[in-house]
């Protein structure tokens, strides 16, 4: 027995009732006795067995898999430690940067430094946070040359899309690969300044405007605008 | 923690310096040209004179409050004024809580000198009883919102908090208060070869060193500040203070 | 000299007994900050920032299985009437915390182990109430960050003024009147957080007052609501066919 209170993507605030019966309290949603609850600002999305809230706001709590854009902040004797915009740092050892290393003769700074960028995956979460990082495999690792942009963490699914079909239409468009990290970074990977600024500004729309329907459309003209009136003035 | 913005406040320099060397500001700006700016008066009913600017990211709100006293010994029939300011932690993660660190005392320090030295206040004019009894104006600067450049807009905001005052409910006060003067401060960072007129946190972040002319508006110089651990070549600075002065006439305007 | 604070069951600003002062309250109005809120409640003006969670630094000070929070509560110079000296005063620390503990049951603390989430109140205009409009604010600030907690939390304070309970004290009505009672109420399954009372109330009077500070709290607990969805409401058109 289930009864739903709200609609599919409507915007709810902390401590409004969802539903009540046999459903699972999914992200950004609560379980008291058979009733679930909202715990933050954001748009309902009603499952199968689970109520969930996708939040408007939020930190980067980081989970397995996820693919997340680091700075390395310092190194010690076996790897380097990464800030991954998150309350939690994460730990790259050397063994899942690089293969066969043997950390007493190398000099690791020569891989990474402080102020470096990588692309990598979560690889383990401790109970106490500890976050373990794995760079190894063909787009990890050290990341050369692009530029950095940072949005709300918890908005970087709508930089995708589904089926991906935000950032294949970004990436078709501009012609430019975009790392994206679920940590609210993505890495513009292009020295082109034109094409940089115009999918910036995108970005920060789609981070305004998460919350709305049609954007990737919206943002595709948006894009095609921009770079067309860009070609326009270079040729001048 | 703050190591950890220091690292990502490097990462943004590589891109604005090439910006630069095209002759681009980050932002779009021109290198003389001032962020967005607003003023408003009278905010604080419980202070006698008050205003709020923001200017870009920035928010300041300052306080003016004449309290009577009696005067210091070395000069009896003169009021007085005691600047300070306070970085509250709400305005920036870098900002610690506690009494005011340094970068909080040179704020005050600078905004005092740029008043203090302009006479703008005639501080006879705020003695009530010689010996006895006299005006000091606590101007009370408060950071609300750090988003780069503070000092100009603490500056502005506490001349206009001070051109605010209407007097309080007491005989003693002057009801012919006025400022003979209206100092305003402006700063300019130094970022390789550039001179930047009102930096934003990112170029504050990125500068090799900074420095703030607070003038009046018959041109002359009432405080002159350094700041940031970099150098500057003599001749930048002449160039920051001929800048200095153009952006100190539009930025006066604003105090009607 | 006694001071008649109601004059034909009409209190001296105008309003009737379990009447609130004017509120207005917005979401996200700082920068920098990961949450922010902003209210007017009278001549009361209070900015509330959030930052967190965060990583807790000195590591001594981390909890392993919980967040810590953190909550600082504090007056501007030229908020009062009387200049008030920078830096924490024993009122300051006494506020801080008990506005600490009023928050601090609806946040999921276990969520964040070893990081800290901080709780900024500035009150830059006073005019009685601060801590309860804080907490008001302060849960706003929170939701605002995308912080996720179990409810809102709002807070009123009631007094007694000639004899009278009445509904959220101004600085007049608290410094002339026979009581003050702070209370701070969950808005949805109306817990309460925070009570604070000093005064003369007779037992009755006490059951009366908590009862009209929880009427008064499920009203910020509407305009709390409002607020974040208003930071929401603006949406861009649509792109058709």
């Amino acid at each position: 027995m289930r009864i739903v209170h709200v609609s599919n993507r409507a915007l709810v605030v902390p401590g409004e009732l969802l539903a009540e019966g046999d459903l699972r309290a999914g992200r950004g949603a609560y379980k008291e006795g058979q009733k679930i609850f909202s715990s933050v600002v954001g748009l309902v999305e009603i499952g199968e067995k689970e109520v969930s809230v996708i939040a408007l706001e939020g930190c980067y709590e980081p989970r397995v898999g996820d693919d997340v854009v680091g700075v390395i902040v310092d190194s010690h004797m076996y790897g380097w430690i990464v800030d991954i915009n998150s309350p939690y740092m994460g730990d790259l050892y050397a063994q899942d940067l690089l293969s066969k290393v043997d950390v007493t003769r190398v000099e690791l700074s020569s891989y990474l430094k402080r102020g470096d960028l990588i692309f990598a995956k979560i690889g383990e979460v401790t109970s106490l946070r500890k976050v373990k990082l794995q760079a190894r495999g063909a787009g990890y690792g050290k990341l050369k040359g692009g530029r950095l942009v940072e949005i709300t963490p918890v908005k970087t699914p709508r930089v995708i899309g589904k089926r991906q079909s935000m950032l294949s239409m970004i990436q078709s468009v501009t012609g430019c690969i975009l790392k994206v990290g679920q940590n609210g970074r993505i890495i513009i990977m292009s020295e082109d300044d034109k094409k940089i600024s115009a999918i910036t500004e995108a970005l920060y729309m789609i981070e305004r405007e998460a919350h709305t329907s049609g954007l990737t459309d919206r943002v595709k003209v948006f894009l095609e605008k921009r770079l067309k009136e860009d070609g326009e003035k270079a040729s001048d | 923690m703050i190591e950890k913005h220091r690292v990502l406040s490097l990462l943004k320099k590589e891109p604005l310096l090439r910006s630069l060397q095209q002759g681009k500001r980050i932002d779009g700006r021109t290198f003389d040209q001032y962020r967005p700016i607003s003023l408003e008066r009278h905010v604080i009913k419980s202070a006698e004179g008050s205003a709020q600017v923001r200017l870009g990211d920035t928010t300041v709100l300052v306080g003016a409050k004449p309290k009577k006293m009696p005067p210091f010994p070395d000069a009896p029939d003169e009021g007085g004024l005691i600047v300070g300011a306070e970085l509250r932690p709400l305005a920036s993660p870098t900002f610690e809580p506690g009494p005011p660190d340094e970068n909080a005392i040179e704020l005050a320090r600078i905004v005092d000198r740029g008043l203090r030295e302009s006479k703008c206040l005639d501080f006879r004019e705020l003695c009530i009883e010689a010996g006895k009894e006299v005006w000091v104006i606590y101007v009370d600067i408060h950071v609300l919102d750090h988003g780069g450049n503070l000092v100009d807009a603490a500056m502005l905001a506490s001349i206009a908090a001070l051109l605010d005052i209407k007097g309080p409910e007491d005989p003693a006060w002057k009801k012919d208060f006025s400022l003979k003067y209206k100092p305003v401060s402006v700063t300019i960072a130094k970022l390789g070869n550039c001179l930047l007129a009102d930096p934003s946190l990112e170029e504050e972040e990125a500068m090799d060193s900074r420095i703030t002319f607070c003038v009046r508006e018959d041109g002359v110089i009432s405080a002159v500040q350094k700041g940031g651990s970099g150098y500057f070549e003599s001749e930048e600075i002449l160039r920051a203070e001929e800048m200095a002065f153009t952006c100190a006439e539009k930025l006066r305007r604003l105090l009607g | 000299m006694e001071k008649k604070l109601l004059i034909e069951g009409r209190r001296l600003d105008g309003r009737s007994p379990d009447q609130l002062r004017p509120v207005k309250l917005k979401a996200g109005v700082l920068k920098r900050a990961d949450g922010s809120a902003y209210i007017e409640q009278g001549n009361n003006k209070i900015l509330v920032a959030v930052y967190g969670p965060q990583e807790l630094h000195p590591r001594h000070l981390q909890q392993p299985d919980m967040a810590v929070l953190r909550c600082m509560y504090n007056m501007a110079p030229f908020s009062v009437e009387e200049r008030k000296k920078p830096g924490p005063d024993r009122r300051s620390v006494e506020i801080s915390k008990v506005v600490r503990e009023a928050l601090e049951s609806v946040l999921f603390l276990n969520l964040y182990p070893r990081s800290v989430i901080d709780i900024y109140i500035e009150v830059l205009q006073a005019d009685a109430g601060t801590r309860v409009a804080g907490i008001t604010a302060a849960s706003v600030a929170l939701a605002d960050a995308g912080i996720p907690i179990r409810d809102l939390v709002a807070g009123v304070s009631v007094g007694k003024v000639d004899g009278t309970l009445v509904l959220d004290l101004n600085a007049e009505e608290d410094q002339y009147g026979e009581a003050d009672m702070p209370v701070a109420m969950t808005g949805r399954d109306k817990r309460i957080t925070l009570l604070q009372m000093d005064g003369h109330m007779t037992r009755e009077e006490f059951r009366q007052a908590l009862q009209l500070a929880m009427k008064g709290c499920q009203q910020l607990y509407e305009l709390q609501k409002e607020a974040l969805r208003e930071k929401y409401s603006s949406t861009p058109k649509e792109v058709t066919g």
